[in-house]
């Protein structure tokens, strides 16, 4: 394991001129580093794919990484806008009127917690309660409107409205 | 998902590794400055440049090089958005487009103070061929700055179109003061910034999409 920028940087421009062992070897340490990056953002379910989707993004877009610049936040740019990616899939389900699986309350819930806990105190108190029974601890709509004592559309409406501002704020940070 | 459908991945992606080559902001650079000038060689000689450059009125110069530092700030920032990275700033447009303000509200100053002659003006400008000259003229960069970022990174599109928008209508409004032989501010707010404005607004609306990855 090599998860130290020099390294990255060096197999980075290795894998650009075609060298898959190194590839290999980069893809293997950024793959730990996004699972952390993303456990710290994200409900534990939705870690491996975020892993998944970033990495296969990486490879597709690494003749964007300029070898003169550091490569960590190249890599954290293509994650958090998979990050996002994932957010405005979210607000377009519930748009559509789906639910999503219920969470867990393991140490990687309570890490995602913690930064998650920092951008929902930004939202408005209805949006954050609706986001944080409905995506987080995964109650239904109904659940989630009895609980917070709006009404479902209202539940759905706030889930819309605090994933595109959090969108937003992941975005602008 | 799991551990071993991401080690699938990994050994799927590292056989389908192919050496690729680093993209540059200086070529694609390249690329945008000969759309610029392909497009003002083709518009100035469809339609003629003013017959008076080296006497034209401060006033037209220091539109000129307002808008023409719009669309230099635009450019920049558009294709520096075609390598991401956290941390990298991308809003250096922002200041040449607050500064370029100084055009509409001079126009409107203007405008209080002679609302006749403003009005003349403005309708006179219908007869120019300014506004469409100004979005057609920007496409050559328009179109640069898309391809670069199409096949580039922009984390955010909906940002990247009003950019590409605000760059192509601002180098197209600089190409059209070539061939404008008005020098009235009211009618290079109107005509011109309009063309910059219509042309972000279309960025921002028809490009996100064809920009997300």
């Amino acid at each position: 394991m090599s998860i130290d920028e020099p390294s990255l940087a060096r197999l980075m421009a290795a894998s650009q001129r075609g060298d898959r062992a190194a590839y290999r070897a980069l893809l293997g340490d950024c793959r730990a580093w996004l699972t952390r990056y993303f456990a710290r953002r994200s409900a534990p379910h939705q870690i491996d794919d975020l892993v998944q989707e970033t990495l296969v993004s990486l490879h597709r877009k690494r003749a964007t990484w300029d070898s003169g610049r550091a490569f960590l936040p190249w890599l954290a740019a293509i994650a958090r806008y998979r990050w996002i990616d994932m957010l405005r899939r979210q607000r377009d389900e519930v748009e559509l009127g789906e639910g999503d699986a219920a969470v867990g309350a393991e140490d990687e819930a309570v890490h995602a917690r913690l930064s998650l806990d920092r951008l929902l105190a930004l939202l408005p108190a209805g949006q954050a309660q609706a986001i944080t029974l409905v995506k987080i601890e995964g109650a239904s709509i109904a659940e989630a409107s009895r609980i917070s004592g709006q009404s479902e559309s209202l539940v759905k409406v706030n889930i819309h409205r605090g994933l595109r501002k959090l969108a937003g704020l992941v975005e602008s940070e | 998902m799991n551990d071993a459908s991401i080690d699938e991945l990994i050994d799927g992606l590292a056989g389908d590794l192919e050496p690729v080559r680093p993209r540059r902001i200086a070529r694609a650079s390249l690329w945008v400055g000969a759309g610029w000038l392909a497009a003002a060689a083709l518009l100035l000689w469809l339609f003629g440049m003013r017959r008076d450059m080296a006497a034209m009125p401060a006033m037209s110069m220091l539109s000129f090089w307002l808008v023409a530092a719009v669309a230099i700030a635009a450019i920049w920032s558009a294709l520096r958005m075609g390598l991401p990275g956290v941390g990298r700033d991308h809003g250096g447009w922002r200041w040449a487009a607050l500064a370029a303000l100084a055009l509409p509200l001079s126009a409107l100053f203007v405008g209080l103070g002679d609302g006749h002659r403003a009005v003349e003006t403005a309708r006179g400008g219908t007869e120019l061929p300014c506004l469409p000259m100004a979005l057609l003229a920007g496409l050559g960069v328009g179109g640069a700055l898309f391809a670069w970022l199409r096949g580039g990174a922009p984390t955010s599109p909906a940002r990247a179109g009003w950019v590409i928008g605000i760059a192509s209508g601002a180098s197209g409004a600089t190409i059209a003061a070539l061939h404008c032989p008005v020098d009235d501010i009211v009618h290079i707010a109107l005509w011109h910034g309009g063309a910059v404005l219509l042309a972000a607004l279309a960025g921002r609306l028809a490009l996100p999409p064809l920009l997300r990855w």
